[in-house]
This record gives structure tokens, C-alpha cells and sequence, in this order.
């Protein structure tokens, strides 16, 4: 039985450098996992102030005041040390994007308005520096979801690991995205660099024009789908993207709709009833003033980060901040989200701000955690500490949501996955320059 | 939080907001805190007393002059306002003349608005003091202005007196314009290269000494009795970087990467100069010895990377290398909205770098103070100091931490409940001035179809329509919480257009604001496109 | 149409008939001989503006200018008498800031950019970006511009007119709004030099910021002043002297600075009207400011500096077509409710101040719009003297112009009633002494069915190819039409207009270059409009169509 002190944690960082530097899941390490005497937050019920994780094949063989440890097992000494699930950033472009400003490495978006058959899973870079610089503040996994169009293409549930996609892969299609067509009078004109106000009748046309577009593509999948259950394989052409829709028109996958304003969400769960088909709101800057619309139908919202500036000018300073306490109240299920890469290690904090501002500390962790599980369909391996979930964990010095804290063990599919990382590696080096 | 004046009377809070500013020479003491002096230490339960809007005091049991307003801040922190090092709220139109590329003529000061709202956000996030750049579109930008956050002041009123003036530099990606292309028709601008932008620098102070001496050579002729000589131009170009030569005004510099840093300290050194900032200073961690050498501060960013190729070896632990290696160092905002949290920006040096709590909130309250040049007047809780101070419910470097109170002067400039108070009366004025004007139309559309019945309209109906607008409130009585009187019209766009701000493009929302360089930096920030923000 | 004539003096006429051939070949048809020269308006309610009212009194006018006014004065027996009875006689009223006879100059080089092909970006201030200092609008009059036409129908008979695009666009002129030719029109060539504070450049041309204009402005001033100096010593004693460079640019502004001519520098919100006051100090000058529709809340700051200022009567308003479920924020609708209220305030804080009508299409709006200020709390004597005599006095012609005084010139608007009033009719305006019937714009004979109002597109083949011209227009409840209309040659005021049952007709002057009227009329279908234009003998067919569909049912749909 070995076992890991808790101060020898820096050696042992060093020691995940050697073993693991570049990508992380480490093939040589042992099947069985042990916690040992750490205060576990489950988020399915109270926290257990000393229990043990027993961690095998990737999940969560047993956790309790009273886990029995196996013979074997490699043991993480817990003491003084608080277990969170691992944080899931519901709404990201992790491995999509290297660096915004240098084309060659953006990926996160195609021409065209309808791309339903695109998946960001094929373009997900493994190697991405951004990835272990994400784990640092104890995210473990993420829904990458792809940009541009109408319809930009499916999104893909990761974990933060793994050699290969494959690897890394959490789920691959979990809902398709459409980003929902706005009316805004107000377009910038980069020629004399200026707003310009244009009337609304003409962007509520064009606007119009773009649903209408929608409603249409729609029809012909749904007309397609009708060919391809029905009709022999000699009857139709394949054709992708249509074909791409079919499992959100069965009600299988669901649509990730990303809309800011009241009058869009309106718009978008309109058009998804008489779609029949299922809608996530994503961005929901104004859910807060369709409230009891979200409540009756039911959709869920993944919110981006809380520490935005009001929308408009008249709006409260904490517009944004109050707004997931808000919802709760209103009996709304939400996540918060970074929509972000590179920051992505700052969702903590946004669930942290929206607990300054009125959400409960147990609601702000699972606003990370549990809920996102919950609203994407992973919640029977995602989200809380119990037997049977996949091992994605965080063993932190306190507090995950404060900034101060540190993550000091990582697991990701029941390995404890190193949090070194590029910054790290570029610290140790040039503190060293003499 | 409770305030009483002291052995007599116990004000709310909300009174005593409402009679916002407290007379400055009131004298006001802030008690059982817990307060972070920043430069003398933490003391816990401790007062502050404030007269004439100076701190006057600070200690455990100060003694409550008579007629003194007491706030009591049981449980909570107090902390010297914060400093932003690097913003760009409060200008009218653009923060960038991006046309030339020395654009030295140009100063904010001179455009300030002081209604923009994001006084107010900041302010709200316990900002009390910003460093309001131009952008960093050229070599050579144009003049900064330090304001104080004084919300409802004119432009003066915001302006910190007395505060030196500075410059804008920018190197690197920015004023080399490597991430746009200019549209057709539109030539190319100098420079296109780092090698360049050091180039436009060094021409510049060549002009400026020329310019210096042809003046020296006038002043000097005309003092010794020659009549008619011609005189030289007035250069509004040139004026400030003479200004520079002569060590009067301060060069903050936009830069990322280590190496061109050092090109332009040296080249500062060359003309007797010195830096006085490196604004982002994403590698400042690789050259820190050589700015402890050159003195200059560094004004950073907690942990933003990876939007540009020059800042892809940003790293988190920047400012704590920095500071190790004896740079002054802040942390700051470069938009309105990271500038509500610069606290727990700061927080994040500890997490990353190992700063101690002192360590950590002092790079955004007397570091900035030193680099800005205003350490003695702001920056940390001393007797004699600007009563600039925060009252937070946590401790400011907890994500927790709300700011309750934000005093500028000793003047309370915020007060979070009398925020919260204030929201309704916001919304009953917009609905009072929307139904004025709805009654104001039918009124004319009514007078037009009776335009053949003479008679006027029957008592009745008269009251009937002004019993429509509610409660008209006098100007300025109701003074809500954001909205200012008289903000600038719609219409002023003709007079000057107002400045891009993300309000309603839906991908604007999730984004950081990164003016520091429109548009030669992505219009959008540093955060990673949001899915829908990728459609660009 | 007003009589025209070619000639303003008697004895011209008398020459020989080949003058009167060789005029009719240029003016047509419409010249006469003998226009009377001298009249008197006798029992008529006289309001001086600079005295106290006659309530039925006299006055005289003989070739040009007024000669007598009073309870009882005598009358010369050539003067064609007018019985008053029943009117009103205010002095002419004087639109303080136009364009009017004007056409508007493209952009010079420094433009914001428009594509390729234009002129480079300016590259800093040596460029003199848009900078026409050396315009002089008096030189570049055009006396057939109908807006004089429309303007004189709304009892307006005089007007500074200047150039508008640029950051220094030019020199202001006052014009009476009447005359044969250009130079008839001048009261005052170089009345004022006009300062724009709009960025010009873009984001690649200089100045593309405001703070890049302040900047300019400063340099240009600093650059007349060093000019001056160096001209003056060059030209005492050139030899062995580098000459100063000739610059064009600078001498309006050292002309205007020498003599103490009206500087126009435009301020609207409290922050622009502010920092106008550090701009004026930076500069050494004391300047007319414009705009001003939040003076209501720093009237006496002004008053303090002692400017003078001239009033936009453009009132912001809700935008035509803007989104409905916007958020306005108060600060908007504030200043909406309180604008109107600023000539209020002006006038009780002591702040000389003249009304214009920028962006006001029609002379009835230009008055509805004095009156709101009246509604406001503005005296109506407050509000006459701004649209009369506080204008002569700002641009230094009250010693000729804007109250009825003897030896001043015969500009008069006589009505039948409160001048304020909306249902007072304008009878006549005298311009230089010349009587000019009111035109009332055509009446529709209908009343209108369905509505004109809305952004209008309409469609037309011409020798040059397929075109398009957008129309923005308004409809009141009678049929009349205003508003604007944006075409090839750039945008016109519509000058009349009506739809009567179903039929529409409007007209407005096109700059080809020659001013030439152009009229639409057809038939309105729902949200199409069929007929034809007429621009002199072209004609041909036209279709509309209104994109956004109906504005009133918008409105009524909220």
C-alpha cells in the first residue's frame, strides 16, 4: 500500500511532469484508487466530514465515512483536504481555437448558415495548451460547442484528458446548435467606424426572412426523415445535413438554442414547440424577464459568465451577478457557463459572484456541477459524488469556488490527472533565470 | 451596517446616503472594521475618522469628535479604494485616433463624459480612481487623463488635480496592425513591423529635440532684444513628447513581449528618459531584471492569454515574478467590466505566485498609486490620505466580497442599499416620461381632428390626462441610482458619434471589453469566442 | 410664383428694350416691369420686436427699406397702401443657421474613406483634412434653390446660410431670401466661420475621434497665429528670409479672428456645451454656440461665460422606425421631456440666444417647434426676438435687420394673427421691400385614403441607367406631405407635397448640378405607389414600395 503525502504534493507535481508532460491520462497507473480521510462535499446530500473515495475502472466504486480501502489501491491522503465532483463548464470552444487572432489555429467555426452535420468533436485539438491550463482550477470536463451560422453544428461533451478524442470523448452529439436569428437596428460600420441605426421594419424582415429559412430546412428534414423511414434507400438521395437533423426531430437530441433577449427566447421556444423538438436556451441574458415562460415549457439555460455589464443602460450594475439567483428562485434549471477558452479557468469564480449575490453556496456548485449533468442528460455518470459515476473529482485545500483555493489532486475518468501546465512549466523555468 | 451620529442620533444608512455628497467638511468616522491599510498593516475593529474629506486618523479606539457621523461596519472590511491602472471609460467617441501613427496631439482629457455609465458600474465595483488611456492603435497614442470615479461631477469634476500628466506608447501586434487589414483603396500604414514601430518612436523624439531647440533658439533671440525673428510652429504633436524629454510627463506603455520592452527602455534611456509603465506587460516575467533596473512598474492583467500570438506565453504568475524581482506592480482592468473586480484580480496572485494578502491587494491600491504618481494623496489608509475608501462584506479578496459603500473624498459616491432602493424610482420615472409622451401625441393627434371645433377641451379630460403621468418628478429629485440627469442625447451623435460599446449585439454580452486597442486588437477581447460569437 | 425681376431699380427698367429681351431670355416669362417700390400697411397691429407693440399703426417702405413707423405717420402718396386691418406686422423672421441656396460640396480629400478609388486618409493635420475655410457661401449662392421659396411661404425672410460638410466647411452669409440673382441675396458675405466637431476620417483618415478633432481645431488656430505673425515680418523684410509657406486654410480663420467675426462651434449635451467653454479658452476665441438642446441644464454656466448661443428647434425625438422593445434609457427620454424647456431656461438666465431650423423639413414645424419652447415656459416675446432680432445681433446685422425700425431693410411677415398660433395664417412677406403673396402649399381636395407616412423606395429607368431614390416621408391628418428624400444627387427637402383620396404628388429640387424641381405623382396602392416623375421634360414611370409596411398600423400595433 503506498501512500501520498499531502506535503510532498509539490514533488509529486514534479513527479506527474515527468510522467505525464504533454497530455495526462497515464496508462501505468494502478486500476484502484483510494481517497483517503478527506471532507467530501457529494452534493447529494450533506457533506461526509472524513470519508474515503474508493475510485476502479474509472468510476466511483464506494465513498462514504466508511469506504473500505482495497489492498492495493494507490492512496491520496485526503486529510485536511475538501473532494468536489469535478467542475463541468456546460458551454465552451476548448480545442477549438489555439490562439483567436491566428487563423491557422481556429477551428470553431464553417461558411454557410446550415451545417446540422458538423461535429465539434472532429476538430477538437487534444494537444491544446489550453486544456491542462483549464484543469488548474479544477474543471474536468466541458461541452465545446462550434460557432457560425445558423446552425453551426453539433456539440461535443469532453473530459478534460485524454491522449486522443477518443480518449477524451464524453458523449459525442449532445444537442445541436442554432443560433437563434436576432433583430438589432444597431450595426457597426467599420468605414467611418461608427454605429449606425438601421429601421427596424428592414431587420425585422431580414430576420423574418431568416426564420422562414429555418422553418423551411426544417421541413425538408423532417420530409426527408419521412423518406428515410419510409421509403426505399433507392428513393432518396443521402444528403447529410438533413439526414443530421433527424434525431432532433425524433426528440433525441436536443437543441442548444443561443439567444440573448427576451423577445428572441420568445421567438426560439415558439419555434421549437411547433417543431416539437427539444430546446436548451444558451446566453439567456434577459431569461430573467421570461421567467415563467422557461418555467412552463421547461427549458433549461445555461447562462455565460455572471460577471458581465448590464445589457442596457438603465438596468441594475448587478444585472448579470443576481441574475442565477434569480432564476433559482423562479424554479429554473440553469448552469453557468465560460463560453469561453482561454478563460475557461475563471468558471469558478462566476458561480462564486453569483453566490456573493444571492445564490446559495450548495446552488452554486451544482450550477457547475450537477445541473449542467442534469440538463445535457450525464447526470447518471456526471455531477455528484456516488458509487456507480464516473471519477472525475477535484481534491482541493478548500472552498473550489474561491480563488484563493488550490487543486491539489485531479482525477479525470478515475486517474489522478496532473494540473501542470504551461504557465507552470514557463514559471519554473524563468524563476530559474539567473 | 448601522450609522449614528455620534451620542445623539442614529441615521440609516439610506438617510445618510440621501444626502449624498456628506458635507465635506463634516467629519465622518467609519468604525469596527476591519481595515486593510495596505502600507501600515490590518488592523481589526478599527476606526477611521475622516475630516474635510482627508483621512484624519486611524486606529483601534479613536476617539468620536463631537457632532462626527458614525457608520458603524461591524463584520466588515475596509480597504483604500481601488485603482485601475489601464481604463478607458468615460470618452466621448473613439479612445483611439488610429489614423497616424504618432497621435501624441490627441489627449481624453479633452473628451471626457463624464455620463458615461460604466463610472457607475465601476464605481459600484469599488474603483474610486482610474487611469483613462487612449487606445493602443499607434506607436506614439495620445494623452491620458487620471480621474477620480466622482459620479455626477462634470469633467473637471472627475479629473484627479494635481495628478502628472502621461503619454501613451503601444508596441507589438497592435500598432503594427497585424490583425486587420485596412479596407480596399486604403494604404497600408507605417509601421508594419516591430522594427518600425521603434522606428516611428525614435524619428519622434528626433522631432522633438529639433523642435525643443528651434524654441530654446527663439526664446533665447527674443530675450536678448532681437526684434522679427520668425517664430517657430506650434506643434500640438510635439509639445508632449518635449514634455517627455524633460522628464514632466509619464509614458505608459502598451507591450507584451519581453524583447520589445527592452528596445524601448533603451531607446528611452538613449534620449534621457524613462518609462514610467509597461501597460499588460504580458512577459514582463522574462525580463524583470531589466525593468527593476530601468524602474519602470508594470501594469498587468491577472490571467488573460492566449487571444494573440503575443500573448500566447502569457502566464498567471507574471505579476508575483515581477514583484519579486522588485517591480511596482499592478493589476488592471483595460475594460469597464474587469475593472468591477479588480480585487479578486488581484486575489489571484496569490493562487498563482504565492503573494501574500498585502502583497496582493496593494497592486490595486498604492502600486497603481506609484506608477500613476498620486501615492501621496491615494492608494492606502494613512492620516493625510484622500478619504478614498471601500466598505466590503467580505474580505475584498474573497469572491464573496460585495462593496457596500464607496467613498471618494470622503464623499459617499456609492452605497450599495441605496441602490437598491433607488431601482424603482428609476422605473417610475421611465414609465411617468414614456406616458407623458404617449399623452402628449394623442393630445396632438386629438387637437388635429377637432382642428374644426374651436372650443377647447372639457375640463375633465385635461385632468384625465395629466392624471396620466403620475407623479412627473421634479428634475432632479428622485436622483436614481444609474440614470444621470441630461445624459447626451440620441441626436448628439451628430455632434460627435457615440463610442462602440457592446450593448446589444447579442455576442457582445459574453465578452470582455478590450478597447485598449480598437480595432487594431479584435474588437472583442481576449476571451475566447463565445459559440455565437464566432459567426464573425 | 412671386413676381420676379431681373432689375431692382426703376431707372434700369427704363432702359432700352433689347435689356428686357436679352433678361426675358434668361428668366422666362415670369419677369415684369413695375413692381411697386413703396407701400404702407395702415391699421395694422405692429410688433416691432425692438419697441413696444403698435396696436394699429403705420409703416412705410420705400425702395427697400422701411422709412416710418409709428401710431400716425404720414404716407407718401406713391405708395401702394395696404389696409391692415385685422394683421399683425413682425419683422421678417431669420432662420439663424442654413443652407439654404446651397448645394452641398462632396467631402475633400481626408474624407472618410469610401472604397477604393477615393481620396487617400489624411495623415495628420498638415493634411488640412476637410478644411474649406476659404468657402464663402455668399459666392456660392443659388438664387433659384426652392427652399427660399418654401422658407419665405413659412414668413421667414432672411437666414445665414453656410457650408455644411467638413470640419471647417466655410463662411456663413446673411441672405435675404429673395432675389434675382446670388449676389441680390447678400446682406453680409463672410458673416461667420463654422467649426464642426465630427470626426471626418474614419478609423483610417485623420481625425477619425473626437479627441483627434479637438486636436486639429487647436492646430489649425495655433497655426493661423503663428501664420499671421510670420506673414507680417516676412513682408516687412523678406530678403534673407525663408518665405512662409502660403496656406489658404488659415486666412479665414485669421480674418474671423481679426475681426471678431461669429465663430460657430457646435455643442449639444451638457458634456459638449462644457467642453466648448475649455475648447473657446484653448483657442482665445468667444464662440456662437450651436445646437444646445440640453442647455436647460447649464443655462447659466453659459450665461456665465457670457456666449451667445443658437438653439437647434429640431427637438429629439423618438426615432421613426426604431425597434419597439428596446429599452430607451431614461437619460433619453429625460432629455426628450426636458429640450424643449432650454430656450426657458436660456432666456431667465440671461443668455442671448437665436432660434435654426437644421433638419427641420418644414417651416410649420419650425414654428409648432418655437411654440413647444413657448409651452415650456419660454415668454413669446422671448421667442419672436430669437427668431429676429437676437439673430441680427449675433451675427452683427441689427443695424439693418430683425425688428421694424426706421432705416432698417423692409423685411416684414405680416399674418393674420399670433405668429405662434397654429391656425394663423400667414398673409405676405416682405423681402428688401418686395411684396411676396403666401403660396399655400397645394391643398389636397380629399381627404386622404390610407397613408403616405414611411420609408419609401422607389424605382425608375433613366438615360443613365435603372436608379433608385428612398424617400422618408410624413403625412398629417389632412394629406399633407414633408420630409426628405435621399437620391443620386444626394438629398432633397420635399418642398410640397399632398395625397388626396388616393392620388400623391410631391416635389422637391434636385442640384443637377442646376437646381431643377422634380415631381412624383401616381396613385398609392396599400404599400405601392405607381405614376410617374417629371424633372422639366424628362419624364417617366416609377413604382414604390414602402418595406416596412405601414407606420401608423406599427405604431398601433405595440
Amino acid at each position: 500500500m503506498k501512500s501520498v503525502n499531502k506535503l510532498t504534493a509539490s514533488l509529486l507535481a514534479g513527479l506527474f511532469l515527468l510522467l505525464f508532460a504533454g497530455a495526462s491520462t497515464g496508462q501505468t497507473q494502478p486500476s484502484v484508487l483510494a481517497i483517503r480521510g478527506a471532507k467530501i462535499y457529494t452534493l447529494a446530500g450533506a457533506p461526509i466530514e472524513k470519508g474515503n473515495i474508493i475510485l476502479r475502472d474509472g468510476r466511483i466504486a464506494a465513498v462514504g465515512a466508511d469506504a473500505a480501502i482495497p489492498a492495493g489501491a494507490e492512496i491520496v491522503d485526503g486529510a485536511g483536504l475538501e473532494v468536489y465532483p469535478g467542475l463541468f463548464d456546460s458551454s465552451s470552444q476548448l480545442g477549438l481555437t489555439e490562439i483567436d487572432s491566428v487563423a491557422g489555429t481556429v477551428d470553431n467555426a464553417e461558411m454557410g448558415d446550415f451545417n446540422p452535420q458538423l461535429n465539434a468533436a472532429t476538430a477538437i485539438h487534444p494537444a491544446s495548451e489550453h486544456i491542462p491550463v483549464s484543469r488548474e482550477t479544477g474543471i474536468t470536463h466541458t461541452v465545446v460547442m462550434p460557432g457560425g451560422g445558423m446552425i453551426p453544428g453539433q456539440a461535443t461533451a469532453i473530459h478534460l484528458a485524454g491522449w486522443t478524442l477518443e480518449e477524451m470523448l464524453v458523449r459525442k452529439s449532445v444537442g445541436l446548435v442554432l443560433n437563434w436569428p436576432q433583430i438589432s437596428t444597431r450595426s457597426f460600420d467599420f468605414a467611418t467606424f461608427s454605429f449606425k441605426e438601421k429601421p427596424y421594419t428592414d431587420v425585422k424582415r431580414e430576420q423574418e426572412k431568416k426564420v422562414q429559412e429555418l422553418t423551411d430546412f426544417f421541413d425538408r428534414a423532417r420530409h426527408y426523415q419521412q423518406a428515410v423511414e419510409k421509403g426505399s434507400a433507392a428513393s432518396y438521395e443521402r444528403d447529410l445535413k438533413l439526414e443530421a437533423l433527424i434525431p432532433v426531430l425524433k426528440g433525441e437530441l436536443p437543441v442548444i438554442v443561443i439567444a440573448e433577449r427576451a423577445r428572441e427566447i420568445k421567438g426560439a421556444s415558439e419555434f421549437c414547440d411547433k417543431q416539437k423538438i427539444r430546446m436548451i436556451l444558451a446566453g439567456g441574458t434577459e431569461s430573467y424577464k421570461v421567467k415563467d415562460l422557461l418555467r412552463q415549457k421547461n427549458i433549461p439555460v445555461i447562462l455565460g459568465p455572471t460577471l458581465a455589464l448590464p445589457a442596457n443602460e438603465d438596468d441594475p450594475y448587478d444585472r448579470q451577478f443576481t441574475l442565477p439567483a434569480e432564476l433559482q428562485a423562479a424554479g429554473i434549471q440553469f448552469a453557468i457557463s465560460s463560453q469561453s477558452i482561454s478563460f475557461m479557468r475563471r468558471l469558478p469564480e462566476y458561480a462564486g459572484v453569483a453566490q456573493a449575490y444571492g445564490l446559495s453556496h450548495d446552488d452554486a456548485l451544482k450550477a457547475v456541477t450537477l445541473n449542467p449533468a442534469q440538463i445535457f442528460g450525464l447526470s447518471k455518470d456526471f455531477g455528484t459524488i456516488e458509487t456507480g459515476k464516473i471519477g472525475n473529482l477535484i481534491v482541493t485545500t478548500g472552498d473550489p469556488l474561491e480563488i484563493r483555493t488550490v487543486v491539489r489532486y485531479l482525477f479525470i475518468n478515475g486517474r489522478l490527472t496532473s494540473t501542470d501546465n504551461k504557465h507552470r512549466q514557463l514559471y519554473e523555468k524563468y524563476r530559474k533565470r539567473p | 451596517m448601522r450609522i449614528s451620529r455620534s451620542g445623539i442620533v442614529v441615521l440609516s444608512l439610506a438617510t445618510i446616503a440621501a444626502a449624498v455628497p456628506v458635507a465635506a467638511q463634516d467629519t465622518v468616522i467609519i468604525q469596527n472594521a476591519t481595515v486593510l491599510t495596505i502600507t501600515k498593516g490590518t488592523i481589526e475593529n478599527g476606526s477611521v475618522l475622516i475630516h474635510n474629506g482627508k483621512i484624519a486618523e486611524v486606529g483601534k479606539n479613536l476617539k468620536v469628535p463631537s457632532g462626527a457621523t458614525v457608520i458603524d461596519a461591524s463584520g466588515m472590511f475596509l480597504s483604500p479604494g481601488i485603482i485601475d491602472c489601464h481604463s478607458h471609460i468615460a470618452v466621448e467617441d473613439q479612445v483611439n485616433e488610429g489614423s497616424v501613427a504618432v497621435s501624441s496631439m490627441t489627449g481624453v482629457g479633452e473628451a471626457l463624459d463624464p455620463e458615461d455609465p460604466d463610472i457607475y458600474h465601476d464605481l459600484a465595483g469599488g474603483v474610486t480612481v482610474a487611469n483613462v488611456l487612449h487606445g493602443s492603435a499607434n506607436p506614439i497614442g495620445g494623452l491620458n487623463a487620471v480621474i477620480k470615479l466622482r459620479w455626477g461631477k462634470d469633467a473637471h469634476g472627475l479629473m484627479f488635480e494635481g495628478a502628472p500628466p502621461g503619454i501613451k506608447f503601444a508596441l507589438g501586434e497592435n500598432p503594427k496592425r497585424s490583425n486587420f487589414t485596412p479596407p480596399p483603396g486604403i494604404p497600408p500604414r507605417y509601421p508594419q513591423s516591430r522594427m518600425g514601430v521603434i522606428d516611428v518612436i525614435r524619428q519622434a523624439f528626433v522631432d522633438a529635440r529639433e523642435y525643443r531647440k528651434s524654441w530654446d533658439d527663439y526664446r533665447k533671440r527674443t530675450a536678448a532684444g532681437e526684434k522679427n525673428i520668425m517664430p517657430p510652429r506650434r506643434d500640438v504633436k510635439l509639445d508632449p513628447l518635449v514634455e517627455v524629454l524633460e522628464g514632466k510627463r509619464y509614458v505608459h506603455s502598451h507591450a507584451y513581449r519581453a524583447d520589445e520592452m527592452i528596445q524601448l527602455m533603451r531607446l528611452a534611456e538613449e534620449f534621457g528618459f524613462r518609462i514610467r509603465t509597461f501597460q499588460h506587460v504580458l512577459e514582463g516575467y522574462r525580463i524583470a531584471p531589466e525593468m527593476a533596473a530601468h524602474g519602470v512598474g508594470g501594469s498587468t492583467f491577472s490571467d488573460w492569454w492566449g487571444y494573440k500570438a503575443e500573448a500566447y506565453e502569457a502566464i498567471p504568475y507574471n505579476a508575483a515574478m515581477m514583484t519579486q524581482h522588485g517591480v511596482i506592480v499592478s493589476i488592471n482592468s483595460d475594460s469597464a467590466e474587469e475593472a468591477r473586480h479588480l480585487n479578486l484580480e488581484a486575489a489571484k496572485t496569490m493562487k498563482y505566485g504565492g503573494m501574500d494578502e498585502t502583497q496582493a491587494l496593494s497592486m490595486v491600491t498604492i502600486n497603481p498609486a506609484i506608477q500613476l504618481g498620486i501615492d501621496k494623496r491615494v492608494g492606502s489608509i494613512e492620516p493625510g490620505k484622500d478619504a478614498d475608501l471601500v466598505i466590503y462584506n467580505h474580505h475584498p479578496l474573497s469572491v464573496y466580497a460585495v462593496p457596500q459603500t464607496v467613498f471618494i473624498d470622503g464623499h459617499i459616491y456609492f452605497d450599495r442599499k441605496k441602490d437598491l432602493a433607488a431601482r424603482a424610482d428609476v422605473d417610475k420615472e421611465r414609465k411617468a416620461l414614456l406616458e407623458k409622451e404617449k399623452a402628449a401625441e394623442k393630445k396632438s393627434e386629438d387637437k388635429k381632428s377637432d382642428e374644426k371645433k374651436p372650443d377647447e377641451k372639457k375640463p375633465e379630460e385635461k385632468k384625465a390626462i395629466e392624471a396620466q403621468t403620475p407623479g412627473a418628478p421634479t428634475p432632479d429629485a428622485s436622483k436614481p441610482a444609474v440614470a444621470k440627469p441630461d445624459a447626451p442625447n440620441p441626436d448628439a451623435s451628430k455632434q460627435a458619434p457615440p463610442k462602440p460599446k457592446p450593448a446589444d449585439s447579442k455576442k457582445d454580452y459574453s465578452k470582455k471589453e478590450d478597447q485598449k486597442s480598437q480595432p487594431p486588437e479584435p474588437p472583442k477581447p481576449p476571451v475566447t469566442a463565445a459559440p455565437q460569437g464566432s459567426q464573425q | 410664383m412671386p413676381q420676379r425681376n431681373l432689375c431692382r431699380s426703376a431707372e434700369i427698367l427704363a432702359l432700352s428694350i433689347w435689356v428686357l429681351t436679352i433678361a426675358a431670355l434668361f428668366i422666362g416669362p415670369d419677369a415684369q416691369a413695375g413692381e411697386p417700390r413703396y407701400f404702407a400697411i395702415t391699421n395694422a397691429r405692429i410688433v416691432p420686436v425692438s419697441g413696444a407693440v403698435i396696436e394699429s399703426g403705420t409703416v412705410v417702405m420705400a425702395k427697400g427699406l422701411i422709412v416710418s413707423v409709428g401710431k400716425s405717420v404720414s404716407i407718401p402718396p406713391e405708395a401702394l397702401v395696404i389696409d391692415g386691418k385685422g394683421m399683425t406686422v413682425y419683422p421678417g423672421l431669420f432662420d439663424a443657421l442654413t443652407d439654404l441656396g446651397l448645394t452641398s460640396p462632396a467631402a475633400t480629400a481626408g474624407g472618410a474613406h469610401e472604397g477604393g478609388g477615393g481620396p487617400s486618409p489624411s495623415r495628420g493635420p498638415e493634411d488640412r483634412p476637410n478644411t474649406t475655410t476659404w468657402t464663402s457661401a455668399a459666392d456660392e449662392l443659388k438664387a433659384d434653390d426652392k427652399r427660399l421659396e418654401t422658407w419665405r411661404n413659412g414668413g421667414f425672410t432672411t437666414a445665414v446660410t453656410a457650408p455644411k460638410v467638413g470640419l471647417f466647411p466655410g463662411q456663413g452669409a446673411v441672405i435675404d431670401l429673395a432675389g434675382d440673382r446670388p449676389g441680390d441675396l447678400v446682406v453680409k458675405p463672410n458673416a461667420s466661420l463654422h467649426i464642426s466637431l465630427t470626426p471626418t476620417g474614419g478609423f483610417f483618415g485623420f481625425p477619425g475621434s473626437l479627441i483627434g478633432v479637438i486636436a486639429y481645431v487647436k492646430q489649425i488656430y495655433y497655426d493661423a497665429a503663428q501664420d499671421a505673425q510670420a506673414q507680417q515680418i516676412y513682408a516687412a523684410n523678406p530678403r534673407g528670409r525663408e518665405r512662409p509657406r502660403y496656406d489658404r486654410a488659415l486666412h479665414a480663420i485669421e480674418d474671423a479672428t481679426r475681426d471678431g467675426r461669429p465663430v460657430l462651434l457646435p455643442a449639444v449635451t451638457v458634456p459638449q456645451i462644457l467642453r466648448a467653454f475649455d475648447i473657446a479658452s484653448q483657442l482665445g476665441i468667444k464662440p456662437v454656440l450651436y445646437g444646445v438642446t440640453q442647455g436647460y441644464a447649464v443655462a447659466d454656466q453659459i450665461a456665465a461665460k457670457k456666449l451667445s448661443v443658437l438653439v437647434n428647434l429640431k427637438w429629439p425625438e423618438k426615432e421613426k422606425d426604431a425597434d419597439p422593445d428596446a429599452e430607451e434609457s431614461l437619460r433619453t427620454l429625460r432629455v426628450r421631456d426636458r429640450a424643449p424647456g432650454t430656450p426657458a431656461a436660456l432666456e431667465k438666465a440671461g443668455v442671448k440666444f437665436a432660434f435654426y431650423s437644421d433638419g427641420l423639413t418644414s417651416t410649420k414645424d419650425i414654428l409648432k417647434n418655437a411654440k413647444k419652447a413657448i409651452d415650456a415656459g419660454l415668454q413669446r416675446d422671448a421667442a419672436l426676438r430669437a427668431l429676429t432680432l437676437s439673430p441680427a445681433e449675433i451675427y452683427g446685422v441689427a443695424d439693418r435687420l430683425g425688428s421694424i425700425e426706421t432705416g432698417k431693410i423692409a423685411n416684414l411677415v405680416v399674418t393674420d394673427g399670433d405668429l405662434f398660433e397654429e391656425k394663423t395664417k400667414i398673409k405676405f412677406v416682405f423681402v428688401d421691400g418686395r411684396k411676396f403673396e403666401i403660396h399655400e402649399p397645394e391643398k389636397p381636395k380629399d381627404p386622404p385614403k390610407g397613408t403616405m407616412t414611411g420609408k419609401w423606395k422607389f424605382n425608375f429607368n433613366t438615360p443613365e441607367g435603372a436608379q433608385e431614390a428612398t424617400a422618408d416621408l410624413t403625412m398629417d391628418t389632412d394629406g399633407t406631405l414633408s420630409g426628405s428624400i435621399v437620391h443620386q444627387y444626394g438629398t432633397s427637402t420635399i418642398s410640397s407635397g399632398y395625397l388626396s383620396a388616393d392620388k400623391f404628388s410631391f416635389s422637391f429640387s434636385v442640384n443637377m448640378p442646376r437646381p431643377t424641381d422634380v415631381i412624383f405623382s401616381g396613385t398609392l396602392d396599400g404599400n405601392t405607389a405607381k405614376g410617374s416623375l417629371s424633372a422639366g421634360d424628362f419624364s417617366t414611370e416609377i413604382t414604390g414600395t414602402r418595406p416596412g409596411g405601414r407606420q401608423v398600423e406599427n405604431q398601433e400595433g405595440r
